[in-house]
């Protein structure tokens, strides 16, 4: 089975010859490469290549073309800040001044900010890998895409003050993610995943992700699995098991689960659905190969009978992670 | 009849209703209830029930910000243009290192502590060591609370101590919060304390107060 295969199977609980194993390997790989963190998230040629490099060393079963949480805010008009070596952060939000809700343009991924780099590097990837090993691509959620159009703190103060025009932001963000998911499947990923981390419980309420976020995430989803997606992979971090019940409704076939989240209780909640987590990202930087190895073991162990399980971090794993300890976690699949 | 209005003020409060919190505020102002009984029976009492309800489990951080957006409220009628109560708990800096993704943890924890009647001097978000040094110098707190989402500031928080007792400020206690630094441990980060919320924070804050 090549790596492709080996995930297809598993998501769709099949027989498969191990467990697929996806390090959350993003900025970790120009670490591994000397490339600077922000040459590799503004050049979709230098983000393929690092991806490439950190493949063909630690020969897991995907590689991903997340570069950071900003590019779809970039190209609607947040301002970043680019600095030596990290990843970029927002120096002014796209609407943090005055924004017309009524005249909101969905931006031309073939042009916006970094969309383009991000289509180059999905290039170039299919046309190296193919179909041998799974690529994926990335867009926010709604809710998150909101927040970092608006900043956190006003959006959420809008979904209470102004629910009509927060919604009408939801749907905006929605459009513009299924328009820049779409064109990452064609230009070559075999999924985008969805990064939801303002939908995370530590940030809103249950009954406001089952309220606002879910039914713009069906909605995404359904467009991603209409235009091609091999699966739909939602990845919302911290203690996420409270939304896990709707997962299911949302069309969710991948669910990620941070280090937070019981592992039986995502087992439970979401029996037919496959899993993937849930080692500490931090204990990549200041554990060591033995306890990773321990904490793999662990999960598979827990998993093994279940099936639909793909072994991985919770959520990045950090770029300054010491690389023994992302083999010991590959290692662990292949013994 | 007061006894009534602190409990309406209150709820007020606790639904995150602004106006109708700084009108009850008023109010009992104008009834002769002294500025320190607003904070003290009014914005700390919410605060408390809040944090009752706020457990790790149950953790509701958008009705926080609800009930903080209207103690600030409060506090800006009880204390225009940047005047400080006389009486406080004690002076805690609060920031947001330079990297981070966004600020919203300290400010949780700069709402919860005024509604507790601490003086909170805020650095703000991309505050580099230097800064915070130079706030803790001229401000004198007891404590400094800083929230870091991203593994990225680990590298930063780490250098704190070290900055703080370069300058004989050794006796400063540091509290760490936010989602990457919950994943490490206070002896990796060389902090006194990391907290589970804003509400653990503040609780650990008010333990070392009495100590």
């Amino acid at each position: 089975m090549n790596s492709l295969e080996r995930v297809v199977a598993t998501v769709n609980f099949k027989k498969s010859d191990r467990v697929p194993v996806i390090a959350q390997v993003f900025g970790h790989a120009a670490v591994l490469k000397g490339v600077p963190l922000d040459e590799y998230i503004q050049d979709g040629e230098i983000l393929a290549r690092c991806q490439l490099d950190a493949l063909e060393k630690y020969k897991y079963d995907a590689v991903f073309t997340v570069v950071d949480v900003n590019i779809e805010t970039e190209a609607l008009g947040s301002i970043l800040d680019y600095r030596k070596n990290q990843y970029a952060v927002i120096k002014k939000y796209a609407f943090s001044d005055e924004y017309n809700i009524d005249k909101l343009t969905i931006p031309d991924c073939k042009k916006a900010g970094r969309m383009p780099e991000v289509l180059k590097a999905l290039k170039i990837l299919k046309s190296t890998l193919k179909n041998d090993v799974l690529i994926v691509g990335c867009v926010l959620g709604p809710l998150t895409l909101t927040t970092q159009l608006l900043g956190i703190e006003k959006a959420l103060y809008l979904a209470i003050d102004e629910p009509e025009n927060f919604e009408k932001i939801l749907d905006f963000s929605c459009n513009v993610l299924i328009d820049f998911g779409l064109a990452q499947i064609s230009a070559g990923a075999h999924l985008p995943i969805v990064f939801d981390s303002s939908a995370s419980p530590a940030v809103v309420p249950h009954n406001f992700f089952r309220e606002f976020e879910a039914p713009r995430l069906k909605k995404l989803f359904n467009a991603f699995k209409t235009g091609g997606a091999i699966a739909n992979w939602l990845h919302i971090a911290g203690p996420s098991g409270s939304i896990l019940p709707y997962y299911s409704e949302i069309g969710v076939n991948i669910a990620n689960f941070d280090y937070c989240v019981n592992p039986e209780v995502a087992m439970s909640t979401l029996p037919e659905t496959c899993l993937d987590g849930n080692i500490k990202p931090l204990a990549f930087v200041e554990n060591n190969e033995s306890d990773i190895l321990s904490e793999s073991n662990q999960l598979l162990d827990m998993f093994s009978k279940r099936g639909g399980f793909i072994l991985s971090s919770g959520c990045e794993i950090p770029p300054e992670s010491k690389p023994e300890n992302i083999t010991a976690m590959i290692n662990a699949v292949k013994h | 009849m007061t006894h009534k209005k602190i409990d309406a003020f209150i709820n007020y409060l606790l639904e995150g209703n602004c106006n109708e919190s700084v009108t009850s505020a008023k109010e009992l102002h104008n009834e002769g209830i002294s500025k320190e009984q607003i904070i003290l029976e009014g914005l700390e009492v919410a605060m408390i029930q809040l944090g009752a309800k706020c457990t790790v489990e149950q953790f509701n951080l958008l009705e926080i910000m609800l009930t903080g957006r209207a103690v600030m409220e409060v506090m800006k009628y009880l204390y225009p243009e940047g005047s400080i109560p006389e009486k406080t708990k004690g002076t805690v800096v609060i920031a947001a290192l330079e990297g981070d993704v966004h600020d919203l943890g300290k400010n949780i924890l700069k709402m919860v502590l005024t509604a507790k009647g601490y003086n909170v001097v805020d650095c703000g978000k991309d505050c580099t060591i230097q800064q915070l040094v130079d706030a803790a110098k001229e401000k004198s707190p007891f404590a400094i609370g800083i929230s870091g989402l991203v593994t990225s500031i680990i590298p930063l928080v780490k250098q704190i101590r070290g900055a703080l007792n370069s300058q004989g400020l050794n006796n400063i206690k540091i509290l760490a919060g936010g989602a990457a630094l919950k994943q490490s441990l206070k002896e990796q980060l060389n902090v006194d304390y990391i907290a589970d919320s804003a509400f653990d924070g503040v609780h650990y804050l008010e333990e070392i107060r009495r100590k």
